[in-house]
């Protein structure tokens, strides 16, 4: 009797790793929220974990990934943002209107693969920037798992952009998202995350205030427009 | 080893050959035809004793040279701050292995006894009564000055020094001389002890001998490691921090002589611990592409100021603090160079080359006006200025397919031109922008040059994508 209540139990009582498979892990590590409702519902501990690797495939660099991650770079603001190897120079501008400040920004340019895994791993141990961005297209699994070991080590919030193909191949990183263009926003597939597998690709509306302002009148603004997107239209 | 023509001292496979102490130039070659026979170097270790002393000025800065190549430290004062005796004795012994050499470490309450101890490695008594009792089984001939009357204690059956002690005062006075009481009073604390305490010189400069010719930095750190021993105790004996040093890498001299190869490191944040000097060295030699064999090292500091301890806080800040960050970017500069890690300096401008530009992280001036820096090329509403996250280095011509840009697919027009038109001075741009989305809705911002277009169909370019 005794026996059959405890399997009963939801599991997370048990243990605070224990998670049921239909349903998300607890994070065990700080998150920062999303800032997109509809993504942070289906990521476990409700936003991008802290200290630990996290894949984004992207089918070509410029397809929105900055927008998708703009809430979070916004929130970490207060410490230093480091670009390492970005596919082409970052423009500070755009970034400063997405919420990350000049002042903070560092961009890294290694001449070597093994030169910017050094770095990487070099900035994640410092413990002393909020985010670091990784632009890799071919990272051996022993270099994965090694800059997963340096993010564990600090409070970092770190993303490895790879390309789609990178999706094939084993990685230790606990999420892994792919994202694809679609109009007005991304696709999100979740390729791997500690919870239900999840098929079904979630659209995310990606807002750019840019394009509201300019957009022709009679164009057809795709779906919900955040109450964020709503303000910054009445103000112009 | 060899002291006067007679064997001083000799290694452990010599001694299984046979080689004695004491013995001559010629019975250790006709043992061992092939031995390496050394000439004692009274100046090389003298030398070797002041590198020490100066390695060891970080710990207590009352070091004093003692006889018989001993160092006596005076410990007293900072068993606290480098928590307690067994932890300070280990980084000693750490640091001196460092600079190559072997220790017999010793401490108890007085200078002497911890000077007995150490001849004879006998422990570290932190209590009176315990050194008295470990200082009363040592051999009497451990005292320098008992020495000369060594075949007189012998007779009277006098071996340690706790019997020596039972001897009557006087009469050991006049057979003996004071010199030997003075030292039994001072080793158990009946009278107080006078030290000559080594001074820390006026600028640091410190040179290395290598063993070998080296080629391969990382052995060339182990030596500069040395060298930077020693620059930390100078550093903490005068209560100095760091800004720049100079390693000077010397060349074999004669006929193939080159000057010797300079490093200069510069410190953003002032420092004087070795741990972060150390890694900076490492990835500077590891870049350093040596031209000859190094047989010789030098280290200077070239700009010292007063050192400004750190203020500790009692609840750390997560991110660490401005120096951590600094110490880091130090590191990243060491190794990608200077070029390469980069910190944007906005400027006002309509081009957006112009704009967008990127320097050398210690380019930018030092705190207090950077903010302002960085404002002041912003402009006013960030979000009237429709922006790419990325800029392309170079813009891409596009080509036409049916009047229109084509760029993997199809380009369509999202939104109203913006027209930039600047820079008659330098660089003219006559150019109307537009945000483009191609067929699988990326968003790209092309421009169509509008001068020099007349003529022929509209030439339009890519120049950015939108992250």
């Amino acid at each position: 009797m005794h026996c059959s209540d405890s399997i009963s139990a939801a599991p997370e009582s048990l243990h605070p790793s224990l998670w049921r498979a239909s349903q998300l892990a607890r994070a065990g590590t700080r998150c920062v929220d999303t800032g997109h409702a509809a993504l942070s519902a289906q990521l476990p501990g409700g936003g991008w974990p802290t200290g630990a690797l996290t894949d984004l495939l992207l089918q070509q660099p410029g397809i929105g990934e900055m927008r998708l991650l703009r809430p979070a770079l916004a929130e970490v603001a207060a410490r230093r943002i480091v670009l390492l190897q970005p596919p082409h120079p970052p423009q500070a501008l755009a970034l400063a209107a997405l919420g990350v400040p000049p002042s903070q920004l560092i961009w890294l340019r290694a001449g070597r693969t093994a030169d910017a895994l050094w770095a990487a791993e070099q900035v994640l141990r410092s413990g002393s920037c909020g985010a670091l961005l990784c632009w890799q297209n071919h990272v051996r699994s022993d270099s994965l798992r090694r800059l997963h070991l340096a993010a564990q080590a600090g409070e970092t919030l770190f993303f490895l952009m790879r390309p789609l193909a990178a999706g094939q191949d084993a990685s230790p990183a606990p999420l892994r998202l792919a994202l694809r263009p679609q109009a007005g926003g991304v696709e999100i597939d979740f390729v791997k995350r500690r919870g239900p597998q999840r098929d079904a690709p979630l659209f995310l509306p990606l807002t750019s205030h840019l394009l509201q302002r300019h957009a022709p009148m009679d164009r057809t603004t795709p779906a919900p427009v955040t109450a964020r997107g709503l303000q910054s239209q009445m103000v112009h | 080893m060899l002291e006067g023509e007679r064997v001083l001292i000799a290694s452990a496979g010599a001694q299984a050959a046979g080689v004695k102490t004491g013995m001559r130039r010629g019975g250790v070659l006709m043992l061992l035809p092939d031995a390496r026979i050394h000439e004692r170097m009274p100046a090389l270790e003298a030398e070797a004793r002041q590198a020490v002393a100066l390695a060891l000025l970080q710990y207590t800065p009352q070091v004093a040279e003692a006889e018989e190549a001993t160092m006596l430290m005076d410990v007293g004062a900072s068993l606290r701050l480098f928590g307690g005796i067994r932890a300070l004795c280990a980084r000693v012994r750490e640091n001196v292995h460092a600079l190559g050499f072997t220790a017999c470490i010793a401490c108890a309450p007085t200078a002497r006894g911890a000077w007995l101890l150490a001849r004879a490695s006998a422990g570290r008594p932190v209590r009176m009564a315990s050194l008295v009792r470990r200082l009363d089984r040592l051999d009497v001939l451990l005292a320098p000055p008992a020495r000369a009357y060594a075949a007189w204690f012998e007779g009277i059956g006098c071996a340690t020094l706790g019997e020596l002690r039972r001897l009557p005062r006087p009469g050991l006075q006049r057979r003996c001389g004071g010199a030997l009481l003075d030292l039994l009073d001072a080793a158990y604390g009946l009278s107080p002890e006078l030290h000559e305490w080594i001074a820390p010189p006026e600028r640091f400069q410190a040179r290395l001998e290598l063993f070998d010719r080296i080629e391969d930095a990382e052995l060339l750190l182990a030596g500069a490691r040395r060298l930077l021993l020693q620059l930390v105790g100078w550093l903490c004996a005068r209560q100095l921090a760091v800004e720049r040093i100079a390693f000077r890498l010397e060349h074999e001299r004669g006929r193939v002589a080159r000057p010797p190869t300079s490093l200069e490191v510069a410190l953003a944040e002032p420092a004087w611990r070795d741990e972060h000097l150390v890694r900076l060295l490492r990835e500077r030699l590891a870049r350093l592409a040596l031209d000859a064999p190094v047989i010789g090292l030098a280290l200077e500091a070239l700009q010292v100021r007063p050192m400004a301890p750190v203020s500790e806080s009692l609840f750390p800040e997560p991110g660490g603090t401005e120096e951590d960050r600094m110490r880091m970017l130090e590191l990243l500069v060491a190794r990608l160079g200077a070029d390469n890690v980069l910190q944007p300096l906005p400027r006002a401008d309509y081009r957006p080359e112009q704009a967008n530009a990127w320097v050398p992280v210690q380019a930018i001036p030092p705190h207090k006006t950077r903010d302002k820096a960085f404002e002041a090329g912003l402009p006013l509403d960030l979000m009237s200025l429709p922006r790419p996250t990325w800029l392309l280095a170079k813009p891409i011509a596009l080509l036409m397919r049916d009047h229109r840009p084509f760029y993997g697919s199809p380009l369509r027009m999202a939104s109203n031109p913006e027209r930039i038109e600047a820079g008659w001075w330098n660089g003219p741009q006559t150019r109307d922008y537009f945000i483009a989305e191609g067929q699988d809705h990326t968003l790209y911002w092309v421009y169509r040059e509008r001068i020099g277009a007349d003529d022929t169909e509209p030439r339009w370019f890519l120049h950015g994508l939108f992250g």
